[in-house]
């Protein structure tokens, strides 16, 4: 539904998007992560037609965007970072000037954009100005504005950043239920984001393609070892020779000494949890067990480690 | 042709929801009333001198000595009031991001720019509209021939199409409102006095600096006359402003 091929786009000599290929079969959601600057951006602008790319090309719904534009955005919904919202006209105005240049036909209109409001739920904010509109209702009415025509594919960028905690549950809900319709591209600079919503993702850091896969392969390879974060009351030459016994552990180094206390980065074998092990060695000595906690990864650690990991294995980068 | 005019109306819209239709409405009403007064008394009192044999003209015409002046006046009024009409059309949609959903919907740049700019023409051609008022007591209380008024609202329309096609083309190239406006004054003020130096130049260079002025153009539209050479001028400088804009819009795409 959608396909990107070697698609490359620089700013003046800065390149934002390096030869970067992937495929979105149809009613597919696809994650797109990376940090800020990777390029998620410029990829969907390119693949929405907003601007062209330097080299390479996008094909939707099988429609080159630059060859035949006017059919590929018949096609596409685009929702980008900031909703393109005009502040002085209302919800309904404004829906309704969208159903237009989307060439929603007359006859539909109304029954359409009622439908579409009924579902972002924003059909009590009809008649109030989108200048006036919370942050929420800017990204639902963005939402709108991207579905209003039935487009085969959908474009999402950052849908969910600077939403609260429940907004960001109920577009979650929403896209899932879009998905089966409609053939979806989201970006996110959040990991556990693209494991709620996506079926595969897309890594992209620096430009570059770094992995593409499920979410569950992905955190399985992330977890390549586990790191724990380990308190304790004792000293430290103590604690390091028994907590390196306790079965699992594979390597462990002091972080930290401050009196008494000392702090432990203890790896484990990938996929073997060592908490309760870890927790009983301590308490059965009669030492303190101040902290205890799995370290998470940072978007950066992953990176590293994916990027890392894939100058050895190329083939997993590209499928 | 209906993406055209769904631009057109959202255009407008945004021209009424927001003071600049008003304030330019306004202002160009209060300015061409403060003309037309002027200018009826001065006409009343070359008529009354003319009645009294005191040496004026024979018989005053109501279309010489009042419409044609009256017209070349308010073209003034455009010089300060177009700006403002043309500078937030494309600096506004790239500030908010709206122009995201324009160039990523199923219209081609043509149809972006002939909407944007027919909905600034209805605006101006609203505008007008309102200072017909001034025209129905001279019809009410004298007796001008109604051809040249017509004339010169039509060459009045044709010139400021120049101007807002003008000032599309300028907002087109900056995210800035202002810079926007500044820039187009400017361009207008240039436009409007650059047959000024024309006298002190030779006759060909008179002859081009008269051709390239926008106002010069409308002399012969406020004398009644339908001349095909200012239709040309004027028509041909819409036409080229609203290109360029076009290929803005295009480079603007390609930089990104
Ligand atoms: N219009 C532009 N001109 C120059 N550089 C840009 C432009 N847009 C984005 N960039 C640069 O390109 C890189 C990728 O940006 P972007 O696609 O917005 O990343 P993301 O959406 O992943 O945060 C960034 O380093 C950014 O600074
Ligand atoms: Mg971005």
């Amino acid at each position: 539904m959608i396909e990107v091929q070697h698609l490359t786009k620089r700013y003046g000599p800065f390149t934002a998007v390096d030869d970067v290929s992937f495929k979105v079969e149809p009613g597919e959601i696809l994650g797109f992560l990376g940090p800020n600057g990777a390029g998620k951006t410029t990829t969907m602008r390119v693949l929405t037609g907003y601007m062209p790319p330097t080299g390479g090309k996008a094909i939707v719904a099988g429609f080159d965007v630059f060859e035949q534009p006017i059919e590929a955005k018949r096609r596409i919904g685009y929702l980008p970072e900031t909703p393109p919202l005009y502040p002085d006209m209302t919800v309904r105005d404004y829906l309704t000037f969208v159903a237009k240049i989307k060439g929603v036909p007359r006859a539909d209109r109304k029954a359409r954009l009622d439908s579409v409001m009924e579902r972002t739920r924003i059909s009590d904010m009809a008649t109030r100005h989108c200048g006036k509109l919370s942050k929420g209702y800017r990204q639902r009415v963005g939402l709108a504005q991207a579905i209003l025509h039935n487009p085969d594919v959908l474009v999402l960028d950052e849908p969910t950043a600077g939403l609260d905690p429940k907004q960001i549950i109920q577009t979650r809900e929403l896209i899932k239920e879009l998905a089966g319709s409609h053939t979806i591209i989201l970006s996110t600079h959040i990991l556990p984001e693209v494991s709620q919503t996506c079926q595969r993702v897309v890594i992209i850091n620096k430009g570059k393609v770094v992995a593409v896969d499920t979410p569950d392969n992905l955190t399985a390879r992330i977890r390549g070892s586990e790191t724990m974060y380990v308190q304790v009351d004792a000293s430290g030459a103590d604690a390091q020779g028994a907590l390196s016994q306790v079965p699992g552990v594979r390597q462990i180094a002091v972080t930290e000494t401050r009196g008494s206390v000392t702090g432990f980065e203890i790896d484990s074998e990938p996929g073997r949890d060592v908490r309760r092990e870890l927790a009983s060695a301590i308490v059965t000595r009669g030492w303190g067990l101040l902290e205890l906690r799995p370290m998470r990864m940072s978007l950066e650690d992953v990176f590293l480690q994916l990027t890392t990991q894939d100058a050895a294995e190329p083939e997993v980068a590209h499928e | 042709m209906s993406n055209i005019l769904a631009i057109a109306h959202k255009e407008l819209k945004a021209y009424f929801a927001s003071p600049i239709a008003y304030i330019v409405i306004g202002f160009s009403s209060i300015l061409f009333g403060w003309f037309f007064v002027n200018l009826l008394y001065y006409f009343n009192r070359l008529s009354l001198q003319a009645g009294a044999g005191m040496g004026g003209p024979e018989a005053v015409s109501v279309n010489d000595m009042l419409i044609g002046p009256l017209f070349l006046n308010v073209t003034v009024i455009l010089l300060f009031t177009l700006p403002l009409v043309t500078m937030r059309i494309y600096s506004e949609e790239k500030r908010s991001g709206t122009i995201e959903l324009l160039l990523t919907s199923p219209l081609t740049d043509v149809q972006i720019v002939l909407g944007k700019f027919l909905g600034a023409f209805v605006l101006y051609a609203t505008m007008l509209a309102v200072t017909l008022v001034h025209m129905g007591f001279l019809f009410a209380f004298g007796n001008p021939e109604w051809r040249p008024v017509a004339t010169s609202y039509l060459g009045m329309l044709l010139m400021g199409g120049c101007f807002l096609s003008l000032g599309l083309f300028v907002s087109s190239l900056t995210k800035n409102q202002i810079v926007a406006g500044m820039v187009t004054f400017a361009i207008f003020l240039m436009f409007w006095v650059i047959n000024w130096i024309a006298t002190f130049t030779g006759p060909t260079m008179q002859a081009v600096l008269n051709y390239l002025s926008i106002t010069e153009h409308l002399n012969d539209f406020t004398k009644g006359v339908i001349d095909t050479k200012h239709l040309v001028y004027y028509v041909s400088f819409i036409v080229f402003s609203l290109f360029l804009t076009v290929r803005s819009v295009d480079s603007e795409r390609w930089r990104g």
